[in-house]
């Protein structure tokens, strides 16, 4: 398991790092306790409603440097349509990949540049904030990643149920009780959703 | 070693030394025998065995048929703790060790708990110590075995093995004594009687032996239910084929690691202080886990770097051609923090930005200073992208 050429260069000589002064939009996702965090800087065009400018800041591993590296070179001089379309998937082809256990340090990246889009845009008007449902736990569990092929719960099919009611969200999981990872998935599922004021009991089935 | 690296994780393995290498030489090319009875070839391997036997004994106090050679560690560790606990189980099913051993201990203790025995695991303090009084609490009338790591792999922690000695001597039924020392051996003195030790596992390669050979002390009438079945070749408790070149050198390993030890650990010593007091002098906001001083494996040091994860911080010394070792849960293979640390009373972020650095008898000071240097240049750099360092810098 070793990080493409391309990984460490993003990650030695990573660009668009640094705070960004009076941006018109940001977005930090993650948290210390899980090992990282990344913040997103955007200028906007407000005519255009292009990138004209993007910066990170990191508190995380290689993987998740050289994502935020790579995906905000990919994001600049984008219109904030183009952008949208930006996934950790594409961010992890423009590095020639990442060894499967990684990637999951990369979504957090990606993640938090599409945060930042939508700030702007709840910010300036263009979008309402989303009424959390089903879809927004669905769209949460599609950037949890399980480590052993480094595809997302959602695409592995590991998720059997989503419900959604009174403030609790019950998840069914398709994961073998003697599965190495399963804890891991949970304690991510939980990180992803308790950051949503609607949700005050989470639920997680294995069979 | 690889010419221009600086290597220091000596904790996980160490380079052989020139002369085990050499050592080793004739048992692969020519005396490749077998131990055997009256011809001379197997006469001459049974020879070297005894020495063997002898060299490592005599620097545990112990008697040279008390040594048992293993391919390494782990399996010392197997033979020894399911083949008392097995031998043992009629006097009672209770084993106690704590959250902070070697993961030998501990996946041992798991298997056995699966296996009708039952297992008290003692917490860790701050500094990683368990404590006399838990252990004295945990004993009960079935209690069969306690088994302790001699030095914590983690943090260098060395657990106050007399005391313990005395604390299960002090049950009023004999309790025995397992000690994993793959990180003790040739680091801090170990003598078997002195401590009351009923069996002991060690490993060549922690001290500049081959890899792939280890020994089991086992105390003269302290049981054994076999664990590996097979034809007795070398040894009766890891049955089988063993190399005998591997012996060899496991025993000139020793040799070397003994033959002046006080000045080869006050050497490491040296080395380990002079690597903080830098660290400590050229970075900010670092912190040492574990004891200081004396208590304190000679060979270790661990640091939290606060504000920056540590596999950046690993990769980026990797890229400089020094290799060090992180605690970091994105730098190990099941993704979670580091289990000594957090037993510790480490939170996650202590965890994250902890690093290791193992140093050995090759180590130079000037490459302590290129590895303080390298180590200030990424502590900076990195924290000039971290959203943490920042955020501090500002609430300042």
């Amino acid at each position: 398991m070793q990080y493409s050429q391309k990984v460490l260069d993003h990650f030695m000589h990573p660009h668009n790092v640094g705070k960004m002064e009076n941006p018109d939009a940001v977005a930090t996702e993650g948290s210390p306790a899980c090992g990282d965090q990344v913040t997103v800087y955007l200028k906007v065009d407000d005519q255009t409603k292009t990138i004209t400018d993007i910066s990170f800041l990191s508190y995380g591993c290689a993987s998740n440097i050289a994502t935020a590296s790579i995906i905000t070179d990919m994001a600049k001089g984008k219109t904030l349509e183009e952008a949208k379309k930006i996934t950790w998937r594409d961010a992890m082809d423009a590095l020639d990949g990442l060894p499967p256990v990684k990637v999951h340090c990369s979504v957090l990246a990606a993640d938090t540049l599409q945060s930042a889009i939508s700030n702007y845009e709840i910010a300036h008007n263009l979008k309402e904030v989303p009424n959390f449902g089903k879809a927004t736990i669905e769209e949460e569990l599609k950037k949890i990643i399980y480590p052993q092929v480094g595809e997302d719960i959602i695409s592995l099919k590991m998720v059997k149920y989503i419900g959604f009611q009174d403030g609790e969200v019950t998840i069914d999981m398709n994961i073998m009780k003697f599965d190495q990872w399963r804890e891991n998935i949970a304690e991510e599922i939980r990180e992803h959703l308790q950051k949503y004021p609607e949700v005050k009991k989470i639920t997680i089935n294995f069979p | 070693m690889q010419p221009g690296r600086i290597y220091l994780d000596n904790c996980v393995t160490t380079c052989c030394a020139p002369e085990v290498i050499k050592e080793m030489q004739p048992y692969l090319e020519e005396k490749f025998w077998f131990p055997g009875t009256f011809i001379s070839t197997g006469e001459n391997t049974n020879n070297l065995i005894i020495e063997a036997q002898k060299t490592i004994a005599e620097t545990l106090g112990a008697s040279p048929k008390e040594i048992h050679f293993t391919s390494g560690g782990t399996l010392a560790n197997n033979i020894a703790i399911k083949g008392l606990a097995n031998a043992y189980k009629q006097q009672g099913k209770h084993i106690i060790v704590s959250v902070v051993d070697y993961p030998d201990l501990l996946t041992n203790a798991a298997y056995l708990e699966k296996n009708g025995f039952e297992v008290t695991y003692l917490s860790s303090d701050s500094e990683g110590f368990i404590s006399l009084k838990e252990l004295k609490q945990a004993i009960r009338k079935d209690t069969i075995l306690f088994m302790t790591t001699a030095v914590n792999h983690t943090v260098g922690t060395i657990q106050p093995l007399s005391d313990i000695k005395a604390v299960l001597d002090s049950a009023d039924h004999k309790i025995y004594y397992h000690l994993d020392a793959g990180q003790g051996y040739g680091k801090i003195p170990l003598n078997v009687n002195e401590l009351g030790i009923d069996t002991m596992s060690i490993s060549a390669h922690k001290i500049h032996g081959p890899q792939g050979i280890g020994a089991l002390y086992q105390r003269t009438g302290t049981k054994l239910a076999q664990l590996i079945h097979g034809i007795k070749r070398v040894d009766n408790l890891q049955t089988g084929g063993l190399s005998i070149a591997l012996i060899a050198g496991f025993a000139k390993a020793v040799e070397l690691a003994f033959s002046d030890f006080e000045t080869n650990i006050a050497y490491l010593r040296e080395l380990s202080n002079y690597l903080l007091e830098r660290i400590e002098k050229e970075i900010s906001d670092v912190e040492l886990n574990g004891p200081r001083g004396e208590k304190r494996a000679p060979h270790n040091i661990n640091v939290s770097i606060d504000f920056i994860e540590g596999e950046a911080i690993t990769m980026m010394l990797d890229q400089k051609g020094i290799t060090v070792a992180t605690g970091s849960a994105c730098a190990s293979e099941g993704l979670k923090a580091n289990y000594v640390l957090m037993a510790m009373g480490k939170t996650h972020i202590q965890s994250h930005g902890s690093m290791k650095f193992t140093v050995s008898r090759y180590t130079t000071k000037t490459e302590l200073d290129e590895t303080v240097q390298a180590l200030a240049e990424i502590t900076k750099e990195l924290r000039n992208r971290s959203p943490l360092y920042l955020a501090r810098t500002k609430e300042k």
